[in-house]
């Protein structure tokens, strides 16, 4: 969640200069982290990804399917678009090739971030962020 | 009962020393702090003649316990054991998650690594030169590399593994199996070897070459000229060497130098659990009010050891930041401001040094020039 808000803040400082790409690595351990990511998917569809996403954080660990639909509700989504999104996997070959990509990487946990090759692993704050791309940029001038 | 001798006797705190974590009964608990003090008392009688505060020393053979000798072999099965994410409890996390070989064995992160879901709260130091240090740990609680590889692997908020479970999992796969029959003698993958093998692997992280080490040797052209007035600087109007001298640049004693407090961390719950969990593991009877990174205290309950801290080695400096116990200075010139200006606030451990603008620059260029080794490479293993 404070990764997100960090991401956020990122996107808006270095606007035009970043491009943010989100793999999803849903943890194997939980039972509703593939649903979960489904779900943002989903409302990612109706242009409510970081909505759904910030929802999902503040919300756990209520991430069944019923707490799903309700948080789609709540976004104000196209119910019915939501629920077959859920209902077929729609997303379901996206997130595997994200897991099978995290695989190949070495990922294992989240969140692990890959700037421009170079890989961090665990949730950083804005200045660390800053640091980085400021060295990044400045490679690439 | 384990029927092995070796393991036995080993190290007879080893066992109680790696569950405390797990919430010992405080009986046992108060003898282990007693074993504990009595151990220091013994090191203290015999504590070698000839090193002083101030007094820096060379790169010498490495410490090995006669416990624990090193092989080839056994640095290698701890080499792939240290690689090995079956040591954390989801199979997310090795030790070279926190320790990791690129970023100069730590995590680049102002707060460790943590078990998914939960958040560490010390920055993860580094391994490079850990042999020679006499306490493990920020807080100091494990005496040596031994005893220290099983803390984290069982911390709810680091690798969370069961340590029965662990030696299971580790005897599942043959070919660690034949492994441990090559360098123990036989097939037990005790937690005991385990972490045997992983200090025997850690014990050949040296620093390759630092310029300082260099000087020390006698190569006075070691040092390049603002490195050398900073070196002077650091062993005289900077005070540095007072705390960090020996081999290892560290007095191995603890201090409360009161470094300010990372309000970020502070507001983060997940880190306030971690902080009321351990604080209630080490029986600190008011855990649930803890607001603040106790130190040493939790392990020695004694009043001046209230927010002690290790003083940590400074070999490899330049590339172990964050720096301080919470990560809260990113940068050397932060550091040296902060020990410029006499510590944090109420400490008395610290004076203000009034270095000039050119003493604190080259202050710092010996900090990263003269402590800065070549490029530990590690030629990763194939873990089974």
């Amino acid at each position: 969640m404070e990764v997100s808000s960090t991401l956020k803040k990122i996107m808006i400082s270095y606007d035009g200069k970043v491009r943010l790409v989100i793999k999803n690595v849903p943890y194997g351990y939980r039972q509703y982290s593939v649903a979960s990511a489904l779900a943002a998917l989903a409302a990612g569809d109706q242009g409510k990804y970081w909505e759904m996403h910030d929802l999902l954080f503040a919300r756990w660990p209520q991430l069944d399917p019923e707490s799903l639909v309700r948080y789609a509700r709540e976004l104000g989504l196209d119910l019915e678009r939501f629920k077959q999104s859920m209902d077929s996997k729609l997303h379901k070959d996206a997130i595997e090739r994200d897991l099978k990509l995290g695989d190949e990487l070495h990922v294992y946990m989240t969140p692990t971030f890959f700037i421009n090759g170079r890989k961090f692993v665990g949730e950083m704050r804005y200045r660390e962020f800053e640091k980085i791309i400021e060295e990044e940029v400045k490679n690439a001038k | 009962m384990r029927n092995n001798n070796t393991v036995k006797q080993f190290k007879p705190s080893l066992r109680g020393a790696a569950a405390t974590l797990q919430s010992l009964p405080t009986r046992l608990l108060r003898l282990r702090l007693a074993m504990t003090v009595v151990m220091s008392l013994l090191m203290l009688a015999f504590a070698p003649m000839g090193v002083f505060a101030g007094h820096l020393e060379s790169f010498k053979s490495v410490p090995v316990p006669e416990q624990n000798p090193q092989t080839p072999e056994k640095i290698e099965l701890g080499k792939k054991l240290f690689f090995d994410r079956r040591l954390s409890g989801d199979g997310t996390m090795s030790c070279a998650t926190c320790h990791n070989p690129e970023q100069a064995f730590t995590d680049g992160l102002e707060i460790s690594l943590n078990y998914p879901t939960t958040r560490n709260w010390r920055n993860s130091p580094t391994l490079i030169n850990v042999a020679y240090q006499q306490f493990l740990f920020h807080d100091g609680r494990a005496r040596s590399l031994e005893e220290q590889a099983l803390f984290p692997m069982m911390s709810a908020f680091e690798m969370n593994r069961n340590l029965d479970f662990v030696e299971e999992v580790i005897r599942s796969v043959p070919e660690y199996v034949e492994e441990f029959k090559k360098v123990f003698g036989d097939g037990d993958t005790a937690r005991e070897r385990i972490a045997m093998a992983i200090a025997a692997f850690e014990r050949t992280l040296v620093s390759i070459s630092p310029p300082l080490d260099r000087y020390l040797k006698g190569d006075k052209k070691a040092l390049s000229p603002d490195a050398k007035k900073g070196y002077d600087i650091f062993i005289g109007k900077g005070r540095c060497a007072e705390c960090h001298d020996g081999v290892s640049l560290s007095d191995s004693k603890f201090h409360a130098l009161n470094a300010p407090e990372n309000v970020e961390q502070e507001k983060d719950p997940r880190i306030a659990a971690t902080r009321r969990f351990v604080a209630k593991v080490y029986h600190y009877e008011d855990f649930r009010n803890l607001k603040e990174d106790p130190g040493r205290y939790l392990i020695t309950k004694d009043r001046k050891d209230w927010k002690a801290f290790r003083t940590p080695t400074l070999w490899e400096i330049s590339r172990t930041g964050p720096y301080m116990h919470n990560g809260i200075f990113r940068t050397l010139d932060e550091v040296i401001e902060f020990f410029d200006q006499g510590g944090g606030k109420g400490n008395t451990a610290l004076k203000p040094l009034k270095l000039s603008l050119k003493e604190k620059k080259q202050l710092k260029t010996f900090l990263a020039e003269a402590l800065t080794g070549e490029e530990i490479t590690i030629k990763y293993p194939k873990v089974p």
